[in-house]
């Protein structure tokens, strides 16, 4: 039984680091889809990082800035030039995952003896999510986050910087997704290899939804995953139900909150660019 | 601006006939950096070329299964007379442009379909895993071993049987535990399938997928595994026994080479099938390249005895003595070799013979010891 919960908590780590990321970015106002991408290309600098240099807090680090860095390149898109958030977000995906195939190459195949623990990342995502609901809920600068994914113009009235607010989060958003994949090379399959976030990303974008945009749910949320995911292989051959149920489980559930929730929870500028009307 | 167009092509054309070069093209399914199948056959391909001076090749990897057809016109288009395709999924296609171009040749990995110019070939791993099956045997202390496995198809279902056939000829009490990822290729499924073996008590694992995640996770919990397809000791040292490799270019050296001679053409191949084994060289036992058996667990396997034909050997010598006697050129060992049952007490192989290219290749019965869900077993 224990050992089920920590499989559900390890495998729930990744993801619950990505949807916080996402989370942050949505809450913000951004629709982030790149998340896969974004955690492919930090998974690769955390991989080499460590390889190259043995200093796994340094490959941590490195994976952050990769992914804070692509979180920053979103917002200028999105926000500055005011791209299409969800075509942007795709392209990122799709971009992320081939960049880090290719620049990977040369570390494929290659072990990594130093390996980071997985109660490291573990207890680092619960601490990162309640920080983050602190943040977003008991501080001014989360008060002026939250409101600009709500009401930007309002926001814009008050003297705040929709712009600057919106890259903050998703700069800040960009570094936990990093997180999530320096979990996935450093410590939940120390190496390398092309796919390696194999579709773990979209699951977290999910995921945000599944959780209302809600930084405690998302904690549950996440490993409630987990064990559906660890479940399938464990209950296979020994009880009647298909594991492809459990496997489509996930997937099932994200549906049927949609269906039931509507968009009521989310924040209602998500997605729309914001223009100051002359 | 016609002629010239004509001209050029002449001109092309005859510079291409001058150089008498072999232009052997491949097709993948993966990219070439996996760790595992794509990967082996791009090793091949090298190894071929630098072999044969004549040769000249060309690759064009991830390719889709559906989109083979239009991949194979464009390679025909650029020159290419002999046209590997290296997945099981590409068969339909293959032969679909195989009638399209009568005059190339092609080879198709894995599959069973041949035409007069399409032959099929696979470099095969049951024999070894038998050999590794049968030190499994002899490292489980729980009794229980762990298969990962890919796909439930007869390829995996052939490995996981002569697998077990070796695990229960050491130790007759113990059991193989499948899990089904279905997928080639997919570290965190292969990494919870793991966990959830080890949870159920396996404690020596053996798969099919094309990463060294259940050779990393197992060794994490200090467990025994058997690496596939690539060398993957360097990824647990300490606890990677022995495993499957394969060489490829044993297959693709002999194939060209009788390519290039005229014995094969695309008239031909109706029959042609390379299902290549350790005689042939297209596998090897081995952690690593020349590592048959990982010298740190070389004194546990001498210590471990089995009996064989109502003598006690240690486990060791016996490994020894079926790789060498499956490597020569008349091997006298099989391990589909009948009497065999099925975990339902079928007789599937009945006594005084070997199991038949055919039944290898479409086995969907379980060995005895097999648990677990087996999608497909016969009724």
């Amino acid at each position: 039984m224990e050992e089920v919960f920590l499989r559900a908590v390890y495998f729930g780590t990744p993801l619950l680091l990505a949807t916080l990321g996402a989370l942050l970015g949505e809450r913000a106002g951004v629709v982030n889809l790149g998340v896969e991408g974004m955690m492919a290309l930090s998974a690769l600098a955390a991989f080499a990082v460590a390889q190259g240099s043995g200093n796994l807090l340094l490959a941590s680090l490195a994976a952050a800035a990769v992914g804070a860095g692509l979180g920053l390149f979103h917002a200028l898109v999105t926000v500055t030039l005011r791209a299409n958030a969800f075509v942007a977000g795709l392209a990122l995906a799709m971009a992320g995952v081939g960049a880090a195939g290719l620049l990977g190459k040369r570390y494929e195949g290659l072990p990594l003896f130093l390996t980071a623990r997985e109660e490291v990342f573990a207890l680092a995502s619960v601490a990162l999510s309640v920080l983050l609901y602190l943040l977003l809920y008991k501080t001014r600068p989360g008060l002026y986050l939250r409101s600009v994914g709500e009401n930007p113009k309002a926001v814009d009235l008050f003297g705040g910087s929709v712009a600057g607010l919106r890259y903050l989060a998703l700069g800040l958003g960009g570094g936990l997704i990093g997180l999530a994949g320096a979990d996935l090379s450093l410590a939940y399959r120390p190496s390398w290899a092309d796919g390696l976030t194999a579709g773990l990303g979209w699951v977290a974008v999910a995921l945000v939804i599944f959780v209302g945009w809600h930084p405690l749910r998302a904690v549950l949320g996440a490993w409630f995953f987990g064990l559906l995911f660890f479940l399938q292989f464990r209950l296979q051959g020994s009880v009647p139900i298909p594991p492809e149920a459990f496997a489509a489980m996930p997937y099932a559930l994200v549906i049927l909150v949609l269906a039931l929730s509507g968009r009521g929870r989310a924040p209602k500028a998500l997605g729309v660019p914001y223009e100051r009307e002359r | 601006m016609r002629r010239l167009a004509f001209g050029l092509l002449l001109a092309l054309g005859l510079a291409l006939a001058q150089t008498d070069k072999l232009k052997a093209c491949f097709i993948y399914v993966g990219p070439i950096g996996d760790i595992g199948w794509t990967h082996a056959h791009d090793q091949a391909r090298k190894k071929a070329e630098a072999a044969l001076p004549w040769l000249e090749t060309k690759y064009v990897e991830s390719v889709p299964e559906a989109q083979v057809v239009p991949v194979i016109d464009r390679l025909v288009g650029e020159g290419c007379r002999v046209i590997f395709a290296t997945s099981f999924g590409y068969m339909d296609g293959v032969l679909e442009a195989a009638r399209k171009h009568p005059d190339v040749i092609f080879g198709h990995a894995s599959g069973f379909k041949r035409a007069p110019n399409v032959m099929t070939y696979m470099a095969d791993f049951y024999q070894v895993y038998y050999l590794n099956g049968l030190m499994a045997g002899a490292l489980t202390k729980t009794g229980k071993v762990g298969y990962v496995g890919a796909f439930p198809i007869p390829e995996v279902k052939r490995h996981i049987n002569a697998f077990a056939l070796g695990v229960r000829a050491v130790n007759p009490k113990a059991s193989v535990y499948v899990k089904w990822i279905n997928a080639w290729f997919d570290p965190a499924k292969a990494r919870e399938a793991t966990e959830a073996l080890m949870s159920q008590g396996a404690d020596v694992f053996a798969f099919t997928e094309d990463t060294p995640t259940v050779v990393q996770t197992a060794a994490r919990k200090g467990k025994y595994s058997f690496s596939h397809y690539s060398p993957m000791l360097k990824f647990a040292p300490d606890h990677v026994v022995s495993g499957q490799l394969v060489h490829w270019e044993a297959i693709y050296i002999d194939f060209l080479k009788k390519v290039k001679e005229g014995v094969y053409t695309s008239k031909n191949l109706q029959d042609v099938d390379y299902f290549w084994l350790l005689k042939e060289g297209a596998v090897e036992l081995g952690a690593d390249y020349g590592v048959p058996i990982n010298p740190k667990h070389v004194s546990l396997l001498k210590a471990a005895r089995m009996k064989v034909g109502g003598k006690e050997v240690p486990v060791y010598d016996r490994v020894m003595a079926l790789l060498k006697d499956m490597s020569s050129q008349a091997p006298t060992f099989d391990p589909f070799t009948g009497p065999l049952k099925d975990r339902k007490g079928v007789v599937r192989i009945p006594a005084g013979r070997k199991a038949s290219l055919q039944e290898l290749l479409t086995m969907e019965w379980a060995a005895p010891g097999v648990v677990g869900d087996w999608p497909g077993e016969p009724k």
